[in-house]
């Protein structure tokens, strides 16, 4: 059941267009919404938080519209992008007057913000003023504060920018396990590789327009006329253009490069369905043996780069 | 949220916003410029007191010092309406005013620009709640800090006159330090809600006092300026202290030279009627602005 529904969502400030004609349906579990700067993901995280109300379309976060809902921010944690900070308190102040803003008694909410930072690892700084904080800390308190009362739905604005490497892996690890509590997570970044580990779901937004929704492995499928590239080194270099030769014979390849200094061969094709599934008998009826297949196009970089940018392989 | 929610959370939810509050109210460098402006009429006080004070005639009455003028009235008479005539442009002035509006625009754009209101915003914190705050956490801060200016330079002023001049004159302190508070609960909340809708808060909290108070309040509708009742209120106080004041001192007048002064205690309610309005227009802003 989806939790977030966005139905032909368009958000206009002023002349400017924020999104455009949106329609989502975001269900439990990690949804990635990636996207180049100004291409919409803010706009559509904003409207979803009712900070900003639709221009055309509806929003629905749980079944009820956010921006007049008033319930609904009990469930909702947010990360933004930017810092949202009083400065001169320290984290435990900080998230535990959020706590307390959700109605738990001071004790509880000082309680809880200790270990939601604990948790993050900032038991050493967590009583210094946020305005000593590194970037990597003060991204760790915007985290425990929209974390430690367990919303139902967490909404993360590039939760990874700034953050160190253990940082970084400390964020993925929490939000593998809150995904695994069966929590509605909507992750936005514009590093791939970061939701490529979190998700398959994915949302590809450009200017304001979502380009694909689902399962990246799904999208890529449906962009079949699109070529993706597929290299292949046999563990034989002298295979190499024996096996180009033959492979350009099949209707399905349509392109194909030797790279004997790379000891390896690329190839272009339309149907990558069909390229994985006969690939296999034509090098057992030609004996050869492969050492890898690698096909960088089935990342969420490539799939980025080619719906974001239009780039093709060449 | 229902209203009696709210007054349950306060005494949970406010104290962090006051401490946060004031804490940038005391440390915004602008407020140290206002109050190193404020000490001006102190220093020329205490300069006229070493320079002059050798000058007074003194009598002795049952024990106590009781200064005269060269002229032989009573100092302190003379002391108070030094004090009241420089308070009028200083701590319940003009500087008080523009106090007030760099203290709006610390409480309420400022957020905006941290963009801890949009945080706020989705949060379970209901927009009332978020302005109240901020405006009670002004109005304590304010208050504090003029109601000892006040009283720092009543002392200085009326020093002159000795004990028993600044004990005979306190109910002036006490007046000068509720126009004070009505003040703030009037104009600051005014202020919050403009910070609220406007985007160059500052220009517009002055064109505000300037065209509607300032030049409103000498004509006859001038009862829809908050001017006006603070005036009543000053004028109402100095003839029950005995002082020779007239209604037109104080603009209190229309152009039939009429008194159209309030009662103080209809004053009083009405600048709280304004303090509350606003609070909830304020609000109404808070929830309704998209980011």
């Amino acid at each position: 059941m989806s939790t977030i529904i966005f139905e032909e969502v368009t958000k206009n400030y002023g002349r400017v267009q924020g999104i455009s004609n949106v329609s989502l349906n975001i269900g439990p579990g990690v949804t990635g919404i990636l996207g180049p700067n100004g291409a919409g993901k803010s706009t559509t995280m904003k409207v979803l938080l009712g900070l900003a109300r639709p221009s055309i379309g509806s929003v629905y976060v749980n079944g009820v519209n956010p921006f007049d809902n008033f319930d609904l921010r009990n469930k909702i944690g947010f990360v933004p992008e930017y810092d949202c900070f009083y400065e001169h308190m320290s984290a435990v102040d900080y998230v535990s007057y959020f706590l307390m803003i959700h109605d738990f008694s001071k004790e509880e909410a000082v309680e809880k913000a200790e270990n939601s930072l604990i948790e993050l690892g900032l038991q050493d700084s967590m009583y210094r003023k946020i305005r000593t904080y590194s970037r990597g800390m003060r991204q760790k308190t915007k985290v425990a504060r929209a974390t430690a009362f367990n919303p139902q739905i967490l909404v993360l604005d590039e939760p990874f920018q700034g953050a160190d490497p253990t940082t970084r892996h400390l964020l993925m690890e929490k939000i593998n396990s809150w995904s695994e509590e069966g929590r509605t997570i909507l992750i936005s970044s514009h590093i791939l590789h970061d939701v490529e580990y979190l998700t398959d779901n994915i949302i590809l937004i450009n200017n304001g327009r979502v380009l694909a929704s689902g399962n990246r492995h799904e999208i890529r499928k449906l962009m079949s006329n699109i070529p993706i590239q597929i290299k292949i080194s046999p563990i034989d270099k002298n295979q190499l253009r024996p096996l180009v030769k033959r492979m350009l014979d099949e209707k399905w390849i349509t392109a194909g490069r030797l790279l004997e200094n790379e000891g390896e061969i690329i190839l272009e094709t339309n149907e990558s369905e069909k390229f994985y599934t006969e690939f296999p008998q034509i090098l057992e009826d030609e004996k050869i043996i492969v050492e890898k297949i690698v096909s960088d196009d089935d990342t969420l970089d490539s799939l980025y780069s080619k719906l974001v940018e239009g780039k093709q392989w060449k | 949220m229902e209203i009696s929610k709210m007054f349950k959370r306060f005494p949970t939810l406010f104290p962090p916003i006051f401490k946060d509050c004031s804490y940038r109210l005391i440390t915004n460098k602008l407020t140290w410029v206002l109050v190193a402006i404020l000490m001006l009429p102190c220093a020329l006080g205490l300069l006229v007191y070493y320079e002059f004070s050798g000058d007074r005639i003194s009598e002795e009455v049952d024990g106590e010092k009781i200064y005269y003028t060269s002229s032989g009235e009573l100092l302190h008479e003379d002391l108070r309406v030094l004090f009241l005539e420089i308070s009028e442009y200083f701590g319940i002035g003009f500087i008080a005013l523009l106090l007030g509006i760099m203290f709006s625009s610390e409480l309420i754009s400022e957020e905006y620009n941290l963009k801890t209101m949009q945080i706020l915003r989705t949060s379970p914190i209901h927009p009332v709640e978020i302005f109240t705050y901020r405006y009670i956490s002004g109005i304590i801060t304010g208050v504090i800090l003029l109601g000892l200016y006040s009283t720092l330079f009543y002392i200085i002023v009326m020093m002159g006159a000795g004990i028993h001049g600044i004990l005979e004159e306190i109910g002036l302190l006490a007046l000068v330090i509720k126009i004070v508070i009505l003040n703030w609960i009037g104009f600051l909340s005014i202020f919050c809600a403009i910070n609220v809708y406007f985007e160059r808060p500052y220009l517009i909290c002055f064109i505000y006092w300037l065209f509607w108070e300032q030049i409103m309040s000498g004509q006859n509708y001038q009862q829809i300026t908050l001017t006006h009742y603070i005036n009543s209120i000053i004028y109402d106080s100095l003839i029950e202290m005995g002082w020779s004041v007239t209604a037109s001192d104080y603009g209190l007048v229309n152009s039939n030279n009429d008194t159209i002064a309030t009662a103080p205690l209809i004053s009083t309610f009405i600048i709280l009627i304004v303090g509350i309005s606003f609070i909830f227009i304020g609000s109404r802003g808070i929830s309704s602005k998209q980011f």
